[in-house]
């Protein structure tokens, strides 16, 4: 029943998000200088044909009523189409305005579905791989405030945080790529193309968690349930495992939540250094060829995610804590 | 007590700290604890009661070390033991109870839970689904209504007496033959406190466990203890039965802390009069709701009706008690005085002007005339500003002073607490909570006010310090004739300084009185419950075997119809379902808002029969 109603409102709280977002969105990029009609039609074709796409396009209505078009669009799964991708994949912006492919364009919630796994793959090996720098970083140095352990995980903090994650990258592809050879890192051809990726995103992400886990495990030791609890009879093990570690990841998860956006923001400049297929690449292509729909499409989805992971994290909070109530 | 009985001794054990060797928290305590005993551990704050609590359980953090001693349970030096053979003892031979029940288990995982966990991570081979029977049968033994509902809760869901009883069961699930209570009551309400002493009393019995018996209160440990230790400085200085200790004390130590005991009742006791006077603040039938979201619904709210309707007029130059358990609606009060909060219905005047009528303007300017004093000495200080500056603030706020006279202004109000001058350029750091009050009282002073409202100012200060504060108090009020409300759950405080006392139960007062007149003289069964549950070593006219209440207060959301204490009255008539009582006037100037009064006057009389 708590679900039901939890997921009910923060869903219908959600959508109100994503419609602002979207009217946002979808505003902006209409007033933002470049003429859509002429981007579809070419730079060659004719004032007519511009007028014309224009006109078949809606391009001439006022904003809100193109807005409201949109929308019905959405709701029926449309978010239209690229206007320089063709559906096989090749790229039509010098092609001549009337090449028959032109009429041809790709489905942009195709090029994103096509897109997001790879993405997702991308990012979760990412989290997985910060979770097992940070634990033991974090978690050791909780225990410990002010030993070595604490310094340890203050270091590499602070080097994480400090390396650019473009050079880390580079830098990687020349050692395990180049000298060693034993990862590749350029494409896209099975599950080891992952890897070096998600590692250059795990140490960009590792420190933000490294220090909430060892403040947060810092601050728990030395609540009161916990100073009673060896005399309670419960071994150290469980007390640290069991109770503080649950305790701490509720700010942990809050971390995550937030954290999303930067990992997103990673995500387009690691997956273009490595030439990751992934929504990153496609997204940059998107503004450098002025794609709108296309870099609208992207927008909306990623504020939907945004959106969503932050529901499923509030949820998730409030099942370990059931104090929390959103 | 014979020592080949004794099933817990202490031999020389001694405490110091890492830094400083010289320290000695604990100093040579010996002692024997007898098989099914129950021995008393007295001391004020700072005496090494909760070090020696747990150095027996060898549970000393940094910076405390061990520096001598054993503790021998059963033949084994407890000091001594490897891990292994501790944790076959700790936790399940001894069991520990501590002070502060809301935070002594994890507050994100159902308690019934935690006691299983506790419970098998100490037995070896017991079964899951026998260590939760054996755990909802403790849960019943302590009289925890419906059990198998709330062993699925968590803290928060538990009141305080609640948790402190879901902490006895923690500790006694295991069936210990030791058991060490840490202050058990020390953060609890009086009415509360007294439930959970009797409950000891009855399990002790129950489950013939020796109990360690740690308290700052001695008339606390003297209704349960067979013997008991004076502990001073970490010393044990004298150990003697009850009544000895009492009556015929040999340490001067032992001597002054009797002498220091607030006396409540008594022949040559009394408390200060009342007297007419004009009326300086007069409350009229206020009303506040809190609206609060139920959790699980969509829109649900629930209506926490934290004031209900007080009338009250306070006297000039008086000082007049609001007592009550916690969740009464005192706190609330208090902020409805202090205009921190607005009634939404009601009125306060003061000084004849209707709070509510005045423009902002004008209201800053009275807020002079009234200040609020807060419970906590540390919170309500800022950390990073000077005394001095601190006790200038609100002459900054109010008005325009020139420099030099907000000085003078301080720098006499801090004569006039007590404070020393050099302190007004330090922080308050390391003060302790006595000066911390102190300027706390002078922060009010300096406005020159005609009313302070204490929001249990002094019940975080020990004997010595409060009984200094009230000189203060008192001096103050011969000097600038001020008028006090004190707001406090401690009786024995409110008996020493009050004129008038006004008893407040979910969120009405049910009897205000003269205070000798409720005292000595109560009229409304509450009152008597109330003081039933004072624990004192004065002959107590309101035995709790008699008086004493089971349960809590039901919630200030689902409020009882008809009279609201009906639910718990121990006379509640037919008609008390269905009508509220009025306030009454009683012959002595008192006002009591129950049934029985208007029958029979004067006060009927009656006794409950003995609680099992």
């Amino acid at each position: 029943m708590y679900l039901l109603i939890f997921l009910s409102r923060r869903l219908l709280q959600g959508a109100a998000v994503l419609l602002i977002v979207t009217f946002a969105i979808f505003t902006l990029l209409r007033v933002v200088p470049g003429d859509p009609a002429r981007l579809i039609v070419g730079g060659m074709a004719p004032d007519e044909v511009v007028e014309q796409k224009a006109e078949e396009l809606g391009l001439n209505d006022p904003i809100p009523v193109q807005f409201i078009k949109y929308l019905g669009e959405i709701a029926q799964g449309d978010l239209g189409n690229s206007f320089v991708r063709a559906r096989s994949g090749s790229m039509g912006g010098a092609v001549a305005f009337d090449d028959p492919s032109r009429g041809d364009r790709a489905e942009v919630l195709d090029l994103i579905i096509e897109r997001v796994p790879l993405t997702l793959q991308l990012a979760g090996l990412a989290v997985l791989f910060s979770l097992i720098i940070s634990f033991p970083l974090g978690v050791a140095a909780g225990l410990n405030p002010g030993a070595w352990q604490d310094k340890l995980a203050f270091f590499a903090g602070s080097i994480f945080v400090s390396v650019p994650n473009f050079w880390l990258g580079i830098v990687l592809a020349l050692l395990f790529s180049v000298h060693l050879g034993i990862l590749p890192s350029i494409g896209y051809k099975g599950f080891e193309y992952t890897i070096l990726p998600a590692f250059v995103l795990a140490i960009e992400m590792s420190p933000f968690i490294i220090r909430t886990l060892s403040v947060s495990i810092a601050q728990i030791m030395q609540e009161e349930f916990i100073s009673v609890a060896p005399l309670r009879g419960l071994m150290r093990s469980r007390i640290v495992g069991a109770h503080a570690i649950r305790n701490a990841s509720i700010p942990l998860l809050n971390l995550f939540g937030i954290q999303l956006g930067s990992l997103l923001g990673g995500v387009l400049v690691i997956e273009f250094i490595f030439d990751y297929p992934g929504l990153g690449r496609l997204t940059i292509n998107a503004v450098l060829q002025r794609d709108f729909p296309l870099i609208q499409g992207i927008a909306i989805f990623i504020s939907a995610m945004f959106v969503f992971i932050n529901i499923a994290v509030d949820l998730a909070a409030s099942f370990i804590d059931p104090r929390l109530e959103y | 007590m014979s020592g080949d009985k004794a099933i817990l001794q202490v031999q020389g054990l001694s405490v110091g700290l890492r830094n400083d060797p010289s320290a000695r928290i604990l100093d040579n305590v010996s002692f024997e604890l007898g098989a099914g005993k129950v021995l008393g551990v007295i001391g004020e704050a700072g005496s090494g009661k909760t070090v020696l609590a747990r150095a027996i359980v060898r549970g000393l953090t940094e910076p405390l070390t061990y520096e001598a001693g054993q503790v021998f349970y059963g033949g084994d030096d407890i000091s001594s033991l490897s891990p292994k053979r501790l944790a076959d003892i700790r936790g399940n031979k001894i069991g520990y109870i501590g002070s502060n029940p809301a935070g002594a288990l994890d507050p994100t995982l159902p308690v019934g839970e935690q006691i299983v966990e506790k419970l098998l991570s100490v037995s070896s081979g017991l079964s899951r689904s026998a260590a939760k029977k054996r755990v909802l049968e403790v849960l019943f033994a302590v009289r925890i209504p419906s059990a198998e509902v709330r062993f699925h809760e968590y803290p928060f869901q538990f009141s305080g007496g609640m948790m402190q009883r879901v902490m006895i069961v923690d500790a006694l699930v295991t069936n210990p033959s030791v058991l060490i209570a840490d202050n058990i009551t020390q953060a609890l309400d009086v009415t509360v406190a007294a439930q959970i002493i009797r409950l000891i009393q009855e399990l002790r019995d129950k489950f013939s466990t020796a109990i360690l018996f740690i308290s700052s209160s001695l008339p606390v440990v003297e209704t349960i203890a067979d013997e008991v230790l004076v502990l001073q400085q970490g010393k044990i200085i004298e150990q003697a039965t009850p009544s000895i200790l009492i009556n015929a004390p040999q340490h001067d130590y032992t001597m002054s802390l009797l002498a220091r005991l607030p006396r409540i009742w008594g022949a040559d006791i009394s408390g200060p009069e009342a007297s007419d006077a004009p009326t300086l603040m007069a409350i009229e039938d206020v009303h506040r709701t809190y609206m609060v979201r139920k959790k699980g619904t969509f829109r649900g709210m629930n209506a926490v009706q934290a004031v209900r309707g007080v009338t009250l007029d306070i006297r000039e130059g008086e000082n007049i008690g609001i007592v009550g358990e916690s969740g009464c609606g005192k706190s609330t009060l208090t902020r409805l005085l202090a205009w921190l909060e607005t009634p939404e219905q009601g009125t306060i005047r003061f000084a004849g002007e209707d709070l509510s009528r005045l423009s902002r303007q004008e209201l800053t300017k009275l807020r002079q005339s009234f200040q609020l004093l807060l419970q906590d000495p540390y919170s309500s200080l800022p950390s990073r500003m000077a005394v001095g500056r601190i006790i200038a603030e609100p002459l900054l706020i109010h008005g325009s002073f020139k420099k030099r006279e907000i000085r003078d202004r301080v720098l006499q109000a801090m004569d006039e607490v007590g404070l020393d001058r050099a302190l007004e350029n330090q922080l308050t750091v390391g003060l302790s909570a006595g000066q911390r009050q102190r300027i706390n009282i002078a922060r009010a002073l300096v406005l020159e006010p005609r009313l302070l409202i204490l929001d249990e100012t002094l019940s975080a200060l020990d004997q010595v310090e409060q009984s200094k504060l009230f000189e203060l108090f008192d001096k103050l009020q011969q000097k600038h004739g001020f008028t006090y409300i004190f707001i406090s759950h401690d009786m024995a405080l409110v008996r020493k300084v009050c004129h008038r006392v006004a008893v407040m139960y979910l969120g009405r007062i049910v009897e205000l009185a003269d205070n000798n007149a409720l005292f000595e003289d109560p009229v409304h069964p509450y009152s008597k419950a109330l003081l039933s549950a004072v624990p004192t070593l004065d002959d107590h006219p309101f035995k709790a075997q008699e008086y004493l209440l089971e349960g809590e207060p039901p919630s200030p959301v689902d409020i009882p119809t008809g009279c609201s204490f009906r639910s718990r009255c121990p006379v509640a008539l037919a008609k008390c379902e269905t009508n509220d009582p009025d306030a009454r006037v009683l012959v002595g100037g008192g006002q009591v808002s129950c049934h029985l009064v208007d029958e029979n006057q004067p006060a009927p009389n009656y006794q409950i029969a003995a609680a099992v």
